[in-house]
């Protein structure tokens, strides 16, 4: 009985010997040695693939899934009662982004945070409400929940509601670059405005550029 | 027996040989694949990356480099700032040189910041020896006289407001190495705070770092208050002709290369008195006392860097008693006045004698969610801090609110010991949860009422994280009354500027508080100010009791080292003004006699910045911009001055340059003394990064899976088989 484990090792040595002198009589069972290394590397690549791609997709997953729970928070927020989107959330919608003309819904959250702005776009603290006199911003990531901006040209609309139900009406004024230390971006506007920041270029990459592609849009009169 | 395991140890290394053999052509082909299709895709990306530039520039998107411009060499710009301060009000004069060192004609645009609440009124400009005097045109009719002219070739200067402290000058068809000036003349007043006067011009591009002497808090919390050029911005409103390709980027100098664009700045103040201090906050300058009553300041290097703003302070002796001051020009029938009313600096034997009014405080405080941790904590300390400053001669009530409002008592009750130990039981045991329900509290707390012999205060605080500002901006104006609304910002991030807005329409101020360690002494400066109401109940009788428009509508209470300063418009009627008010519980007034000086002293212009500024406010509180706007032209071409809807434009009257196309470039701005003070948030993630890795991966795993596919099964041959696969 023993003979079989010791017998199968070295008739895979003697075969691999005989290699060289003579044509092997069984090539199937043969080339299966051969693969393995093959094998290894493939599996080592896919499972740098699968790594990447997870790394990429749960960045995209994030973004879609989060702003689903965070419609039926907004529903109940338009009731009175602000609501965390998911229980441990350190945020909460303040307002819904529409672009009829692309189909793009969105829900903006409080504050700018990496973490919140991984779930949707932020308003950033400090500026004027979202449909709210003055200069409004709202900033999301390139490469999800902004990646539109890229093609959005003048004279779009915008849709802004608020909490309240009410809705702003904007249009695409311009489309700039600036540099990230532009915080004047930020400041209050004599007319109401929203302005849109991204970062740039949206095909960088490695993220961390040090431009941002910025839309400024006018409210129309409602 | 020993054979055989001999024979089997040499097979055994053999295979393992070929194995390692195999492995390493394996892995090493792979990365080459890798390696191929990542360059294969950088190519790709990167002309994706070069394409998508044009495509910018259609949209309007500026394109710019850091580096060496890919634009004509950028015209530099040298500017002069002479200031003449009279009194309270200061006229500036700001000269801008334009020179082009390319070989062609160019357009200049050169972004820089003013004061808030210049009156820009004069555009001059000058070539060689002729001067033309800009016009003040409608923001579209003065971009379309400044276009035609830039495309017949003349030169042409357009100057434009795109914020309030923010403004653009283009220079078009500056010949090559030729030398164009423009000057502007601005109008403002200055602030007076605890005796001192302070004359600020901005001259640094992104908000940087201070010195905490004379800013109070940390500046890098809130940077973007304070007045800077925005690099990058650009506004072209749809205007086809206007800086088409024009970069308003100014790219950045390289550090150590000395000023882009020197400012030289002179002060003169002739202020009636001798002063008792005058110096320069940030930069070394040249201060002589020319006169009695004349001081000038010039900077000691005639090309400062414009990297910090330029501030000077300066103070007169001043008495006890509140002083005042009146300015007068009459425009077209109109008489234009401008009145200061200063407070006394009162001594403390006088503080002592004078019987302040007894208060009636209410403390409003937000229990919200948002105010969880550190904010709550902050706000409970601040309100425990007020409480401490009441006397028993005093009355008081405290309200919270979430998304209830929840007051402590139905109506204000004297602050005696029991009632302030029952309030601060109270607020100990106050928690920060549910929603900002703002608008119920302060309707609470802005009934309309107004106790008699009381002053009553409103002392806000809160985070300001609310969405319906202007509601509540109209609920304020409309419920103030007698009451004073002070707001006090707590935590790291509050909403200043509802808080700041809020204040203003509550005739209050706004105290902000960053860190727990400062609520003892911020709010001992605010209780030590709203304690000592210098004067109440201001009035104002004018000499023939016609209806005056006077900015601010409202007098505010003088509190102590605050100035009143108001601005009103009138029928001629020489006379005396009257200013009266409560000091303490005496009546007091004074009689001002405006001695017309017949020189123009600029008064009607900043009456009507006021008026202007007072009709954007009204545009904040919603009101309709197609009403707004009118009224704002119409003031704004009346006193010549640039605004939101007005600009200022001069064109020359003979072609210089052949016309057409010319490039435009942006002028070069200083590099800030602190690049990072204020960035945008960063909002890329690793996705396109980790998207291009995951599917090199997998492209080479099939590159190595079809590699090993062609392994022939075996033999000889196999290792050049290999390498036909490798290849």
């Amino acid at each position: 009985m023993s003979a079989h484990p010791v017998n199968g090792p070295s008739s895979f040595a003697l075969r691999g010997r005989s290699y060289g002198a003579e044509p092997p009589a069984e090539p199937v069972r043969a080339r299966r040695p051969r693969r393995a290394p093959w094998l290894a590397a493939i599996l080592l690549l896919l499972a740098l693939a699968g790594w990447q791609l997870g790394g990429a997709a749960w960045i995209q997953a994030k973004a879609l899934l989060a702003q689903h729970l965070i419609a039926s928070s907004w529903a109940k927020a338009k009731a009175g009662e602000a609501k965390r989107p998911w229980p441990w959330a350190d945020t909460h919608p303040v307002a819904r982004l529409t672009v009829p003309s692309r189909g793009i819904e969105l829900y903006v959250l409080a504050g700018t945070s990496g973490r919140s702005l991984a779930f949707g776009p932020g308003h950033v603290d400090g500026t004027a409400a979202p449909g709210a006199a003055g200069n409004s911003v709202i900033v999301a990531h390139r490469d999800t929940h902004f990646a539109f901006l890229r093609t959005l040209h003048e004279d779009e609309e915008i849709l802004v509601e608020d909490a309240l139900g009410r809705v702003a009406r904007y249009r695409v004024r311009e489309s700039v670059v600036v540099d990230k230390h532009a915080t004047r971006l930020l400041d209050p506007a004599d007319s109401p405005q929203l302005t849109l920041i991204t970062c740039w270029p949206f095909d960088a990459l490695q993220p961390g550029t040090d431009e941002r592609f910025v839309v400024i849009a006018d409210r129309l009169p409602a | 027996m020993a054979d055989k395991s001999g024979g089997k140890g040499i097979a055994a290394a053999a295979a393992l040989a070929d194995f390692a053999g195999l492995l390493g052509k394996a892995v090493v082909s792979g990365i080459a694949a890798g390696v191929l299709l990542a360059l294969v895709t950088l190519g790709l990306a990167t002309t994706a990356n070069a394409q998508s530039k044009p495509n910018d520039a259609k949209t309007g998107t500026l394109l710019f480099r850091a580096g060496e411009g890919a634009f004509a060499p950028a015209p530099k710009v040298e500017t002069e700032v002479t200031i003449h301060v009279t009194g309270i009000v200061a006229r500036t004069r700001v000269s801008q040189t334009f020179h082009n060192p390319g070989a062609e004609f160019v357009e200049g645009v050169y972004v820089f910041p003013l004061p808030e609440n210049a009156a820009v009124d004069r555009l001059w400009l000058r070539i060689g020896e002729r001067v033309i005097e800009g016009q003040v045109k409608e923001k579209e009719a003065a971009r379309r006289a400044y276009a035609a002219a830039k495309r017949e070739g003349k030169k042409a200067a357009l100057v434009e407001q795109q914020r309030p402290n923010l403004f653009t000058n283009a220079v078009a068809n500056i010949g090559p190495g030729e030398f164009v000036r423009v000057q502007i003349e601005y109008q403002q007043t200055l602030t007076l705070d605890n005796g001192e006067y302070r004359l600020r011009f901005p001259l640094a591009i992104t908000p940087r770092y201070e010195p905490a002497a004379g800013s109070e808090g940390d500046a890098s919390l809130h940077p973007a208050q304070e007045p800077g050029a925005v690099p990058g911005f650009r506004k072209t409103g749809g205007v086809p002709d206007l800086p088409a390709e024009a970069v308003l980027h100014p790219d950045y100098a390289p550090a150590g290369c000395g000023a882009v664009n020197p400012v030289a700045i002179g002060v003169v103040i002739d202020f009636g008195v001798p002063l008792a201090k005058a110096a320069s906050s940030y930069h070394d300058a040249w201060i002589e006392q020319e006169s009695a009553t004349r001081t000038v300041l010039y900077l000691q290097r005639e090309q400062e860097e414009a990297d910090r703003d330029f501030e000077l302070v300066w103070s007169p002796g001043g008495g006890a008693a509140p002083q005042a001051a009146v300015f007068t020009e009459t425009i077209g029938g109109t008489d234009y006045t401008l009145l200061m009313v200063m407070p006394p600096q009162p001594t403390a034997a006088e503080k002592a004698a004078i019987a302040p009014l007894p208060r009636e405080t209410v403390f409003v405080i937000d229990t919200s969610g948002s105010m969880q941790g550190t904010s709550i904590r902050q706000a409970k300390e601040s309100l425990l801090r007020g409480l401490a400053t009441l006397t028993a001669r005093d009355r008081f009530n405290v309200v919270e609110f979430n998304s209830a409002t929840r007051p402590l008592w139905p109506d204000a009750l004297p602050a005696t010991e029991p009632n302030l130990r029952f309030a601060r039981d109270w607020v100990s045991r106050l928690r920060a949860d549910g929603g900002t329900e703002m608008a119920g509290a302060l309707s609470f707390a802005l009934d309309g009422r107004d106790t008699p012999g009381y002053l009553r205060q409103v002392i806000f605080m809160t985070d300001g994280a609310v969405g319906n500002e202007d509601q509540l901006f109209r609920l304020i104006a409309s419920r103030l009354g007698a009451t004073r609304l002070f707001t006090v910002g707590i935590g790291s991030a509050p909403n200043s500027h509802f808080m700041a807005k809020a204040a203003q329409f509550g005739r209050g101020t706004f105290t902000y508080i960053g860190d727990l360690r400062e609520v003892e002494e911020k709010m001992s400066a605010l209780f030590a100010k709203i304690e000592s109401p210098v004067l109440k109940d201001v009035a104002i009788r004018w000499p023939d009791g016609t209806p005056v428009e006077t900015f601010p509508a409202r007098v505010p209470d003088l509190y102590l080292g605050e100035p009143i300063v108001v601005a009103a418009a009138h029928s001629p009627h020489p006379g005396t003004i009257v200013v009266s008010g409560l000091r303490g519980t005496e009546p007091w007034s004074v009689a001002l006699t405006p001695s017309p000086s017949g020189e123009p002293t600029g008064v009607g212009a900043l009456w009507a910045r006021a008026k202007i500024a007072v009709l954007m406010d009204e545009l904040r509180l919603g009101a309709d911009e197609t009403l707004i706007r009118p009224a704002v032209v119409k003031v704004a071409l009346e006193h010549h001055l640039v605004s939101r809807y007005t600009s200022l434009v001069a064109v020359d009257v003979t072609p210089t340059a052949p016309g057409g196309e010319t490039k435009s470039s942006l002028v070069k701005a200083s590099a800030p003394l602190a690049a990072a003070a204020g960035e945008l948030p960063q909002t890329d993630t690793a996705f396109t990064l980790q998207l291009l890795l995951g599917l090199l991966a997998l492209a080479a795993a099939g590159v190595v899976a079809l590699v090993g596919r062609f392994i022939p099964a075996g033999g000889a041959q196999a290792p050049a088989r290999e390498a036909e696969g490798v290849r």
